[in-house]
């Protein structure tokens, strides 16, 4: 039973991280830049969250479509304004401009926020569901549902909408697509804007779970690169399956070698992926 | 001759002229230079602020006074301050620069044990006297080093009296369950609660390390469970205590005894963890409640209370104490020898008993403190309230933490 627990523990901490990291792949994926501030955009996402909880009353899970219009917003007019501007640079050009950039945020969250780590203390609590030799907790247990809704989303958005075919086109054959008609500024800014939007969501959703503080965005920013590692750059089942993965690999890795080893696990088989399947569990070219 | 040459060895000249003025002349107009590598930004600047604000208080009330009684002379202090990102690699680098470029008479040490080693050697290298006001662990004072003073007392003045407390109020306690970050202090201090705790006949059912950084506890608090702890300690720091006891409550874990240093003594963790702080027992080197009388610049421990609350609008923590009480001793070794030759000073620490509003200061051979007991406290009515020491006490332990 102890194992069935473990187990459940490790898919419901999975699907937080595939919601976490969806965003990071995407951008990533299609635009070619190492989102360095994905981590402190889940924060801010986070951040919003905490005080419309605090000062509006607005239940965070209710909060998650505004978090992610914010963080939309702000990804949109960060990508149109500055980072398109050296989008035919290497990607050391890019990553070094969302270091700079992630930088700033930082420092600008603990301005405003403090260094202080806050939690959105729910009231009443929403306990959990006690199935006699398991437990599911249920704040876990929703934002687990909730970020495996926002996934699927995503990958229809990118299936099924005109937008999204512009984005996976543009992720194929930049060019070619600019011939098809496609405005690939455009399409560059609503891709960022996305990944945004999807860090904003996950941020709101993890306020809930975790203690949050300007400063707790370099251990979100490490899960999703390993998480797009794991389960293969460009595809949306692939962050879904690395979320899960790693989520189920550091609960049973606590269990076995203790929670001192719990995410060494997690390292020694992204060196082995790297080494033998460098594309990832499920990678493919291309963002399906 | 070459022109720049020559206004080279001019300012050589110079230099030498100065150095051979008499030193008293010099120091007379210029501040006591104190350096203070401290973690400003990064995962530990919730503690660095906290120390900066102590250091700041015993410096403007110092200087409020017209400064250090140096002989016949008073000198201001001015403490020279460099942000070490929460890199322990980079605390030592700037406790190197704040020697030999800074030129610092003294040094306060930076944040937490393993930091405080580190830069120790620095300090031994150049025999700067070095204050640590939050180095616990007796492993960083191991190395036979002369010039390193801790103001707070070893690991094991928290985990005795601690165990002590539990058989005596509660003796059906006993399956112990112990989760330690994996770091030099919390885990030392882990360790210590483990012997204390063996000493006394309880049953340590579950020990383990979690690494820096964890953000996700749910199986090791599974395990836990399982084991049906009556009394779980968490070592680590508040950003971890708040993380631990969120997830504990998740699970539904309840448990007599709940133990976690450091964090609930801080008004960050209550406010964080809201009504899961109650009846969680901590024990820190300070608190508002404790009545000494010191004379220091600041006089007792109510007045160091009201004066800090004056300027930061809340009250101190045992963290902001520890900053303002490296201070005041400094100060009171300087003032006994009358100077700020580093060997006389380092002799007046070493030798010195020092009253202050924080504690009786005194240090042993190896050079942490031994002269006091810190109190014990636990979360009632969202406040810190003492248990121990009994003339301090100010409630009966209270059990169940749900």
């Amino acid at each position: 039973m102890l194992y069935l627990q473990i187990l459940i523990n490790g898919l419901l901490l999975g699907g937080l991280y595939s919601c976490i990291a969806v965003g990071f792949s995407l951008v990533w994926g299609v635009l070619n830049i190492i989102n360095i501030l994905h981590g402190s955009l889940i924060i801010l996402g986070a951040y919003a969250a905490f005080f419309a909880y605090t000062e509006l009353g607005i239940h965070p899970f209710a909060f998650v479509p505004l978090a992610g219009l914010l963080l939309f917003t702000i990804g949109y007019l960060l990508q149109a304004g500055l980072i398109n501007r050296v989008m035919g640079a290497p990607v050391l050009i890019t990553l070094t401009l969302t270091f700079g950039l992630n930088l700033m945020l930082e420092n600008a969250m603990i301005l405003a926020f403090k260094a202080d780590y806050r939690t959105v203390i729910l009231n009443p609590p929403l306990g959990m569901l006690d199935l006699g030799p398991v437990v599911l907790v249920k704040d876990r247990l929703y934002a687990m549902v909730l970020a495996l809704v926002l996934v699927l989303l995503l990958y229809v958005l990118l299936r099924a909408t005109r937008i999204g075919r512009a984005i996976v086109a543009v992720r194929m054959d930049r060019d070619a697509a600019a011939l098809m008609g496609v405005n690939v500024p455009r399409i560059y800014a609503v891709t960022f804007g996305l990944g945004a939007c999807l860090a904003g969501a996950a941020g709101s959703l993890i306020s809930v779970i975790f203690p949050i503080s300007p400063l707790s965005s370099i251990g979100f920013l490490g899960k999703a690169f390993v998480i797009c590692i794991l389960g293969g750059l460009g595809s949306v089942p692939g962050v879904m399956v690395g979320g899960l993965v790693l989520g189920v690999l550091e609960s049973f890795g606590t269990l076995w070698l203790g929670p001192d080893y719990s995410t060494t696990i997690a390292f020694v088989l992204l060196l082995a992926l790297l080494l033998f399947r460098p594309t990832g569990l499920m990678g493919k070219r291309g963002f399906e | 001759m070459h022109p720049t040459r020559r206004t080279g060895l001019k300012q050589f000249l110079s230099v030498v002229l100065l150095a051979a003025l008499p030193a008293s002349a010099a120091l007379a107009q210029n501040p006591i230079l104190i350096g203070a590598p401290l973690p400003l930004t990064g995962p530990l600047s919730p503690e660095g602020t906290k120390l900066q604000r102590g250091y700041d208080l015993w410096a403007e009330e110092v200087n409020k006074a017209g400064g250090v009684q140096v002989g016949k002379n008073k000198m201001p202090v001015k403490i020279v301050y460099y942000d070490y990102q929460s890199n322990t690699s980079r605390a030592v680098q700037l406790a190197e620069k704040l020697v030999t470029d800074d030129k610092v008479h003294f040094m306060f040490s930076p944040f937490g044990s393993g930091a405080t080693k580190a830069a120790s050697a620095v300090s031994e290298r150049y025999g700067v006297p070095t204050l640590a006001p939050t180095a616990s662990s007796v492993e960083v004072f191991d190395q036979g080093y002369k010039n390193l003073f801790g103001t707070m007392t070893p690991n094991d003045t928290l985990t005795e009296p601690m165990s002590d407390l539990v058989r005596a109020t509660a003796p059906d306690v006993k399956r112990i369950a112990i989760l330690a970050r994996n770091d030099l202090y919390p885990l030392a201090l882990g360790n210590e609660f483990e012997k204390s705790a063996k000493k006394r006949g309880f049953q340590v059912v579950y020990f383990e390390k979690y690494a820096i950084g964890t953000l996700d506890h749910a199986s090791a608090i599974t395990q836990i469970r399982a084991t049906k702890p009556d009394w779980i300690i968490v070592t680590g720091y508040i950003n971890d205590m708040i993380l631990v006891r969120k997830q504990m409550a998740d699970q539904g874990v309840k448990v007599p005894i709940m133990t976690m240093i450091t964090g609930p003594s801080y008004r960050e963790f209550i406010d964080a963890s809201g009504p899961l702080a109650t009846n969680v027992t901590t024990a820190s080197w300070w608190h508002p409640a404790v009545r000494y009388t010191g004379n220091d610049v600041f006089k007792s421990s109510e007045n160091f209370t009201r004066v800090f609350r004056a300027k930061y609008k809340e009250d101190p923590d045992y963290t902001n104490a520890s900053g303002a009480v490296v201070g005041v001793v400094l100060q009171q070794a300087i003032e006994s020898v009358a100077t700020l030759d580093r060997d006389k000073v380092r002799a007046a620490l070493a030798s010195g008993k020092f009253q202050t509003f924080f504690a009786p200061i005194a240090f042993s051979p190896q050079g942490y403190a031994t002269s006091y007991q810190p109190p014990i406290f636990q979360v009632q009515g969202g406040k810190p309230v003492v248990l121990f020491p009994k003339a301090i006490k100010q409630a009966e332990f209270a059990f169940g933490v749900n």
